[in-house]
């Protein structure tokens, strides 16, 4: 093999190097460009995550306008069904219980009684026991409230609280005669922290009970009225968590 | 019919890059070229709407490109892309003679590059 002269190993280097320099330039734009596209996807998911997080204050500000809209005409009730919802939530954590689309439950537990829109004032208002008419028109309520959020697809299983948040563990409530675990479970909690806030809360009728008074009463419906693992998960939250619910919704 | 995108660069990793970021998102068929005339000739036969042209390319560049795609009758009503460089104002300008109506500076920002394209398929099916 003929020797290659100085001249051309010098020439083949100045090649090589040149080349590499070229690669180099290549290999900065193709880098300079995918940090283009790393840029635009950091800004389109700043800009994504605001808008959701608008959307999702916008629903949760229908939801309220909603359900304080059904209260308004339940005068002594007040906040009963944020507080209700926020003491479902409270529950539903406590049992571990990772539901699909937390905020949907708080939706559902909101507008638990959104069907007694459609029970006229006298019935609503009727300070004298009900007639076996009007005691069967107001038991419709749920039935009516679960047709009202029958087009609202983001509430998704949380529509179920409701027309079942009358059900009772045994069988004994309404409208379906439900029992035990064909109570959807968003319902079973919803019932516990709906007598929750029903007892602790003042009525024209009695004075509000104290929570450890309250607590007693839900432990001694479990199994009847109420779901024993709600229940025993509910006796483990601590006073502070219901206070605090209670004395921020006001 | 769907209508065609052509892209055209000597750089796979631009074509890939383009041809990716426009899959799905738009209405449109995507062809690809990697020199000037095989751009022409694939120009010819699937008649595209747009086209992207990188400016800087081995053999017949981007501006030549350009005026061969506006001669033709068959062609010319292509709205032309023209990829550059940073600062190569004085490409533009003889793009611009060239026929070119549109620029994407290297490196160019995917958005622009989707929003460019919606805007131009508002405007074709408006």
């Amino acid at each position: 093999m003929e020797a290659r002269t100085e001249t051309e190993l010098l020439l083949e280097l100045e090649q090589l190097r040149a080349e590499l320099a070229r690669q180099e330039r290549e290999s900065a734009d193709k880098e300079r460009q995918l940090e283009r596209y790393a840029a635009d996807l950091r800004e389109t998911f700043k800009q994504e995550r605001a808008r959701s997080q608008e959307l999702h204050s916008s629903y949760m500000a229908t939801v309220r306008a909603l359900s304080n809209a059904v209260e308004a005409r339940d005068a002594y009730t007040g906040k009963h069904a944020e507080r209700v919802a926020a003491y479902g939530i409270e529950i539903s954590q406590a049992i571990g219980l990772q539901f699909a689309g937390g905020e949907a439950l708080e939706f559902g537990f909101l507008l638990h009684d959104i069907g007694k829109v459609a029970i006229p004032d006298a019935i609503l208002y009727k300070p004298d026991k009900l007639t076996d008419e009007e005691r069967a028109l107001m038991a419709q309520h749920p039935i009516i409230g679960s047709e009202i959020v029958r087009g609202i697809d983001f509430l998704g299983d949380a529509a179920k609280v409701v027309r079942s948040h009358h059900e009772r563990w045994d069988g004994d409530g309404y409208p379906d005669g439900l029992a035990g675990e064909e109570i959807p479970l968003a319902a079973r909690v919803f019932a516990v922290a709906d007598v929750l806030d029903a007892m602790t809360t003042e009525r024209p009728y009695r004075p509000a009970s104290t929570l450890a008074v309250a607590r007693e009463i839900i432990v001694q419906g479990a199994g009847s009225q109420f779901d024993p693992i709600v229940v025993e998960a509910f006796s483990k939250i601590p006073d502070e968590a219901f206070e605090r619910i209670a004395r921020e919704i006001e | 019919m769907t209508r065609c995108v052509l892209v055209v660069d000597d750089d796979p990793f631009i074509r890939k890059l383009i041809a990716t970021t426009l899959e799905d998102v738009s209405r449109f068929n995507i062809h690809e070229a990697s020199n000037g005339l095989e751009a022409v000739e694939v120009a010819r036969r699937e008649l595209p709407v747009l086209v992207f042209l990188d400016v800087d390319m081995p053999g017949m560049n981007g501006i030549e490109t350009c005026r061969r795609l506006r001669a033709d009758v068959a062609t010319s009503g292509a709205t032309i892309v023209m990829l550059t460089a940073a600062h190569g104002e004085r490409v533009e300008r003889d793009a611009e003679e060239a026929g070119a109506d549109l620029f994407l500076t290297k490196p160019f920002s995917p958005l622009a590059l989707l929003q460019l394209v919606a805007r131009l398929g508002e405007q074709g099916s408006a």
